[in-house]
């Protein structure tokens, strides 16, 4: 079984899934793109995930107080969307964006509620985005679908992909 | 001295129910059905007939309407003969009324404590969820003439916002936060043989012609202007969100947590999450703010009430429930199931 782990949360994946950290060292342009934390292969489709950790033991209540009120107010789609779309070309640029590709975001704090989260998939959904023009020019998607969660919630819809968290 | 704490005892929808209160601003949140309204008619009934002298089961019969004007349709439905009982209270200083379903006169209810009670009188004002002010000309005069079937807070709010001015300057809080409502609503408010005009640079508008949510900022500047709303009032408003564009939703919060801050203790019953939002956004630490849960017991039936200090503490929560079956569906649609599903293909 792979685990990956950023920071203090460790994601398991289920048997037979492969799953990479994508912005390590491997990635070798992390001058000039950004991204996201793991590309995880699935059997018919790929998930991007990112994992925002404002909880972590370490995070100052200043720096965690900083993180809520910029994303709350939108201060943090457009990183969130950048991480997306690098991360998009660079696997593009691998020959390897067939599958359909799933965009999962963990905000790992309780301090967001469910209308929270609603709000933010939404923006993240106009933004990314997920449909095309309304001219229907574009032949697919860049992403199929997105989600943002907090820990209980991707507990309840991502029970395939487990996250703990870890010292 | 605020409202410290109420109790009541099978009257209207509470079977038996002791809320302790906070001095700045309580939350009521709560299904239909779960009382809110009826237990902030019931406070402000007491803090109104403080200043009044009214007589306490009158003013209720006043400001609930039961059929017949009998004061015995407020007990609580038995099948067996009841008693209600109801209590105020300002710290040690307590307010009780108590009655029984078959009382058809006021005189028939017993009040205790009305003497210490009015010693010290307290200014109150309740805003009705329907907006007032623009059915204002006549409505005054004929509710006092004449017998009409209008619950009496909307007698009184007129009554409220007719006053004049206060006399004397105005401090540096209170002009801050006309002026801030003033910028919201594009002028002043002023009063012409009891109708209500907007006036800014454009000239004057009829309350009528301007959109409600407008009119309810309009109402919240003149009891701030008349000094309704000072240090020591209480302030009652139901569903301050109705027709009210969202975006109005942080300045009206901004302008109670001020209240709130010069002394005004605040009651609020609301259905939307913006509002509970916004409060728990922008608090401070200093803020005194409750939220009370009014909720159905599963196994009783009876009301019950949860009362927290903190937004996230509030269980149960009406409206996050929705919300959270909103974001449940929504990535339920998203994801289409088809993370969750691979497993058993994965399995297989």
């Amino acid at each position: 079984m792979t685990v990956l782990r950023e920071g203090a949360l460790e994601l398991r994946l289920p048997e037979g899934v492969q799953g990479r950290k994508f912005d390590d060292r491997d990635h070798g342009l992390s001058h000039c793109m950004k991204a996201v934390d793991f590309i995880v292969e699935d059997h018919d489709q790929v998930l991007f995930i990112e994992f925002k950790d404002p909880d972590h033991p370490h995070a100052t209540p200043d720096g965690r107080e900083a993180f809520l009120k910029e994303l709350l107010s939108g201060g943090k789609d457009d990183e969130l969307v950048l991480k997306y779309r690098d991360s998009f070309i660079y696997r593009w640029a691998e020959g390897a964006a067939e599958k359909p590709i799933t965009y999962c975001v963990l905000i790992a704090t309780s301090r967001l509620d469910e209308a929270m989260l609603l709000a933010r998939t939404e923006e993240l959904k106009r933004k990314l985005p997920v449909e095309g023009p309304a001219s229907g020019a574009w032949k697919r998607r860049i992403v199929s679908n997105c989600g943002v969660f907090n820990l209980k919630t991707w507990e309840k819809h991502m029970t395939r992909f487990p996250v703990e968290r870890v010292g | 001295m605020t409202i410290t704490r109420i109790r009541f005892e099978n009257f209207t929808a509470f079977k038996k129910l002791d809320i302790k209160l906070s001095p700045g601003i309580n939350v009521f949140v709560g299904a239909n059905g779960t009382g809110k309204t009826h237990l902030m008619k019931v406070v402000y009934s007491a803090c109104d007939i403080s200043k009044t002298k009214m007589d306490l089961a009158e003013k209720l019969i006043r400001v609930y309407l039961p059929s017949g004007r009998a004061i015995g349709r407020l007990v609580k439905r038995h099948r067996t003969s009841t008693r209600c009982a109801v209590e105020v209270y300002r710290g040690k200083t307590k307010l009780r009324i108590s009655f029984s379903n078959h009382a058809t006169v006021p005189d028939s209810a017993t009040v205790t404590g009305v003497k210490e009670w009015t010693s010290r009188p307290i200014e109150s004002v309740y805003i009705p969820v329907k907006e007032m002010l623009s059915n204002a000309p006549g409505f005054h005069s004929l509710y006092s003439q004449r017998e009409i079937h209008f619950e009496e807070i909307y007698s009184d709010i007129l009554n409220r916002a007719y006053r004049p001015a206060l006399r004397g300057p105005v401090d540096q809080a209170r002009k801050r936060l006309l002026k801030n409502l003033q910028k919201l609503i594009d002028g002043k408010v002023i009063i012409k043989d009891e109708e209500f005009f907007l006036r800014n640079k454009q000239g004057k508008l009829e309350f009528t012609l301007l959109a409600e949510g407008m009119r309810k900022l309009g109402l919240l500047w003149l009891l701030i202007q008349n000094g309704t709303l000072l240090n020591g009032s209480v302030l009652f408003w139901d569903e301050p969100e109705a027709n009210l564009n969202p975006k109005l939703y942080g300045p009206l919060i901004e302008t109670l947590l001020e209240l709130q801050r010069m002394g005004v203790q605040v009651f609020l019953a609301t259905h939307n999450y913006v509002i509970l939002k916004e409060i728990d956004l922008r608090r401070e630490t200093k803020d005194k703010i409750m939220f009370h849960s009014l909720y159905k017991d599963d196994i009783t039936g009876e009301i019950q009430c949860h009362s927290v200090n903190e937004y996230l503490q509030i269980h149960p929560n009406a409206i996050a429930e929705t919300f959270a079956n909103l974001y449940d569906r929504e990535i339920k649609r998203s994801l289409g199931g088809s993370i969750n599903d691979s497993s058993q293909r994965g399995g297989s």
